[in-house]
């Protein structure tokens, strides 16, 4: 289906495809020299702000060659991104260095440095795919959304906080440096079985019902704070202590944003209609409803990008009602992670989609051989799993040393373990079942998002011991 | 009437598949993940969960369990199946994997020459010595090849990690362990709160569900405190704690959050710290005229002021507040303290002070005028104390499934056959190899090897001058 409407790719003339090139060399000197300039007049040139900030240009400057070739299919924009993105990592691992030597510790306390050592990962793990699998295009997911989580963090309050007695404790480091890792591998996993997906010829049309699919599901799960008279409930925000407003232990007041929900309903059919359409076709067994699906697609992803403007505008610096308490209470977006992150989700897994559509059969060539791709997803699952074990365990010794007991059934350690359990599944119906191929791709997919679920969901969702993140 | 396999043998093969096993953990799975989203009963407050369920529903789900999934009677069954299941698994398949190991197959025979999928076949002149030749290249890569003699041939034999091939069943066992210190602290584990003051002792920990617990020790806190990093938010909360046996101190330690202290398998945390609302002692200047005289009061006890007077606290109240004429404890910090101190004098009546040291001012008909100077608060500390015996076996388990997974993931079993054999060219060198991991790997290096013993069997032939040795090259 796809073939007959992609165009035949002329590969464009080596000067037009320099432009880009250039422009964004130009970019990254321009934004270097400018922050150089503004930071030099205070004197302390490497510390961790400013060098997150040359990453993020670097970082920036991969994406848009990433994007560029999403959008033209040349190979070059390929290799610079590769090396924008190694030049960026080294500034990122400084940055990491200096937080962790002024604060004496590795940076796990909170959530700006939980996203800092995320967008390290990241980049490492964007090199250890270019360089150990050969998978040259891994970059135009996670530069992107690395560049996205470091603006993301600039909204968090980022001073280095002395930590409260219950997080003083090695195997707590532990604990959260090998959930990183664990959760770093099965990101990877899920990758390469998406990869793998593309390469076993999965049709277009399915990725499309799948992306569909999961955008509804983020929007639904923003929805669960729909209030009466298509408000949108999000957690109120003291800006002065930069933290949230709680009316009692554990519990947040919360504030109404009117007429948001009725914006992110709008989304949320908009997003919901090619799935929709899909559906229907097949129940139908049409054949050309693919173009109107994607165009579907395309309306969904710019009314996503209008839904996120409408929420930063609203949520940024403003005061709402509380169905809670009397009076006006403030907002930021600091207050709403979760939320900002599905939409950003959203539109990434749509644009991802798209590039698909587009540029199927450039990443046909440049990525692996399905086969090939089937094995490395096993073998990093086979990493992924001992480190899952290995953070189970140094949690409850952790818990055990803290609170008494290694095993509280608390919601997230639940979770970990029913992750765990899902791993285990699949490995044993790779190892004794002899399961292969897709089945075993659909499994490293359904691992992930019960990750996805372990590490976001029950934090949004289901309260706990596990307050701290 | 075709041999049917006994009831018993049909029963054993379904616990000990594979798919029971899956079928098990996708069970246990949707049921903890339903325990996290339905509200649980211990954790829970009574009028959360009637607020939450309309009754019909709360009693619905008390009645499956749903409301204390963890401790439900089929909850703990499906453990104890899922336990079942890895028994039977592993006792249906460890023997084959034992035999592996205990009476590995050294010599191929024909027909597992004909079928192993990575082998290779060199022509050679001298069948012995090129033997000789292989078990010297396997022995430079690192292997430790035997030989085999058998119907007069004698072929070599060498493998590497033979003990990996038992490491699903020790991730097993492993799995096993764990679960038994579950059962065992299910069983016997028990937990409790204590709350001491400084200089208090205890033998017994507060009752819990009605149950008093005595402790086979006393246990004393000599101190306790706060300390707070610089914008005041806490930094330690510290208590000093002493063991008393038949009267002698055995043990002493200062514990802090995240560091128990633990004696008799019984485990003492840190877990809250608070004020009492008791004041330790009081540090006032008492000015009578022109005299000014430091005293510290203790609770309990009186302080001389001059010859016959004495002073007394008759009343402390950390936090007060004053409403329709009366006083009352807001709370229990310092925040807002008031001291009712009473002068005592044989010759004369009795005489009180009222004293607000926050505000410095002193109410009553005492003569002496106080000054406030300093206070020490007294504080109880916060011990979480909990018993659990099955910890042990716990621990011992992740350590052993650690050993199982490096073994089961990174540790490849290898095998190698080296046999002259007579080809219809002639003498022949059959090479094979077998390794259950990580195949395309051990292809390339088997390959290597195979070009090792090339080059040698080619300086062997160089030696004794005759030309090198035609290869049959079997794929």
């Amino acid at each position: 289906m796809s073939r007959a409407t992609a165009k035949i790719e002329q590969h464009p003339a080596a000067s037009s495809s320099n432009g880009l090139l250039v422009a964004v060399g130009l970019g990254i000197a321009f934004l270097t020299f400018v922050a150089f300039l503004s930071v030099v007049k205070q004197g302390n040139l490497f510390n961790e702000s400013n060098l997150l900030y040359l990453s993020l240009i670097f970082y920036g400057g991969a994406s848009a060659l990433y994007i560029g070739f999403g959008v033209t299919g040349v190979d070059r924009y390929v290799k610079f991104a590769s090396i924008a993105t190694t030049i960026g990592f080294v500034a990122n691992t400084l940055a990491v260095g200096h937080r962790w030597y002024i604060a004496g510790r590795p940076p796990f306390a909170n959530i700006y440095e939980m996203l800092l050592s995320f967008v390290w990962t990241l980049a490492a793990l964007t090199l250890l795919a270019e360089r150990k699998y050969k998978v040259k295009v891994i970059g135009t997911v996670t530069m992107p959304l690395a560049v996205t989580s470091v603006i993301l963090m600039q909204l968090l309050p980022s001073t280095v906080r002395p930590l409260v007695p219950a997080l003083q404790s090695t195997w707590l480091q532990i604990h959260v440096t090998l959930a990183m890792l664990a959760y770093a591998a099965c990101a990877l996993s899920f990758a390469l079985a998406m990869m793998f997906l593309i390469q076993d010829k999965m049709k277009t049309e399915t990725f499309l019902a799948s992306t569909s699919g999961l955008v509804t599901m983020v929007y639904l799960g923003i929805l669960t704070r729909f209030e009466k008279w298509g408000g949108l409930s999000v957690v109120a925000w003291d800006a002065q202590h930069k933290e949230e407003i709680s009316i009692s232990k554990g519990v947040k007041l919360m504030v109404t944003i009117p007429d948001l929900g009725w914006v992110f309903l709008l989304v949320l059919l908009a997003s919901a209609a090619p799935l929709g359409i899909y559906a229907w076709a097949k129940w139908r067994k049409q054949e050309n409803f693919f173009t109107v699906a994607n165009r579907a697609v395309f309306i969904s992803i710019v009314l996503q990008i209008i839904a996120l403007g409408a929420f930063v505008l609203r949520a940024r610096n403003a005061a709402y009602t509380s169905l809670d308490a009397e009076g006006f209470y403030p907002t930021a977006l600091a207050a709403s992670p979760f939320i900002l992150c599905g939409l950003i989700t959203g539109i990434f897994a749509s644009l991802l989609y798209l590039m698909l559509y587009w540029r199927r059969s450039d990443l046909e060539r440049l990525l692996p051989t399905a086969d090939g791709l089937d094995r490395i997803t096993y073998k990093t699952i086979g990493i992924a799993f001992p480190l899952l074990t290995a953070m189970i365990a140094a949690g409850a010794y952790w818990a055990n040393r803290t609170w008494g007991s290694y095993w509280s059934w608390d919601p997230k350690e639940t979770w970990a373990a029913i992750t765990w359990l899902v791993y285990a599944g699949y490995l044993h119906m790779r190892i004794t079942r002899g399961w292969r191929g897709r089945r075993a791709a659909y499994f490293a997919i359904l691992g992930f998002v019960v990750v996805m679920f372990t590490f976001f969901g029950v934090t949004y969702l289901l309260p706990g011991l596990h307050a701290y993140s | 009437m075709a041999v049917q396999t006994s009831f018993g043998n049909r029963v054993f093969r379904t616990l000990a598949s594979v798919k029971t096993g899956i079928i098990l953990l996708i069970i246990l799975g949707v049921v903890a993940a339903a325990g996290t989203v339905i509200l649980q009963r211990p954790v829970t407050d009574a009028d959360q969960m009637t607020r939450a369920y309309a009754p019909p529903t709360l009693r619905w789900l008390d009645a499956t369990g749903l409301t204390d999934v963890y401790h439900a009677w089929w909850f703990v069954l499906l453990m104890a199946m899922l336990g079942v299941s890895i028994i039977f698994a592993s006792v249906d398949r460890f023997p084959k994997a034992w035999r592996m190991v205990a009476h590995p197959y050294r010599r191929p025979e024909p027909h597992f020459r004909a079928v192993l999928p990575m082998q290779r076949t060199l022509a050679v002149d001298h069948a012995a010595n090129a033997v000789g030749v292989a078990e010297t290249v396997l022995r430079k890569a690192g292997l430790r090849p035997q030989r085999v003699t058998g119907n007069g041939e004698t072929s070599i034999y060498a493998e590497k990690n033979r003990f990996s091939v038992l490491a699903v069943y020790v991730v097993h066992a492993s799995l096993l362990l764990i679960l038994a210190g579950g059962i065992v602290d299910a069983i016997w584990s028990y937990k409790g709160y204590l709350m001491l003051t400084p200089g208090q002792s205890t033998a017994k920990l507060e009752p819990q569900n009605g149950v008093e617990r005595p402790l086979p020790f006393t246990l004393r806190c000599d101190g306790t405190g706060q300390e707070n990093y610089p914008d005041g938010t806490p930094r330690k909360w510290w208590s000093k704690l002493t063991v008393i046996e038949d009267g002698r101190e055995t043990l002493k330690k200062e514990i802090v959050v995240n560091d128990p202290l633990v004696t008799h398998g019984i485990r003492f945390y840190q877990s809250g710290y608070g004020q009492t609302g008791e004041v330790e002692s009081v540090v006032l200047n008492a000015k009578l005229g022109a005299e000014t005289r430091q005293i510290t009061l203790v609770p309990g006890t009186r302080a001389q002021l001059d010859g016959e007077t004495t002073v007394r606290i008759a009343e402390f109240i950390p936090d007060y507040v004053t409403r329709d004429g009366q006083i009352y404890m807001r709370s229990k910090d310092p925040v807002n303290p008031a001291i009712r101190l009473e002068i005592s004098n044989p010759a004369k009546a009795k005489s009180e002070a009222w004293l607000f040291p926050a505000v410095q001012q002193q109410q009553g008909d005492a003569t002496y005028k106080f000054e406030f100077v300093d206070m020490q608060m007294a504080a109880y500390t916060g011990l979480q104390v909990s018993h659990e015996p099955g910890q042990w076996a716990v621990w011992a388990g992740c350590i052993l499934m650690a050993i199982g997974m490096v073994m089961a993931f990174y540790l490849v079993h290898q095998r190698f056959w080296v046999m002259a054999i007579e080809s219809k060219n002639g003498p022949a060198l059959w090479i094979g190899t077998v390794a259950d991991k990580n195949r395309e790997h051990f292809q390339e290096s088997f390959t290597k090897l195979i070009d090792d013993i090339r080059v040698e069997l080619g300086k062997e032939n160089e030696k004794r001058r005759v030309p090198a040795g035609k290869q049959l090259v079997r794929a």
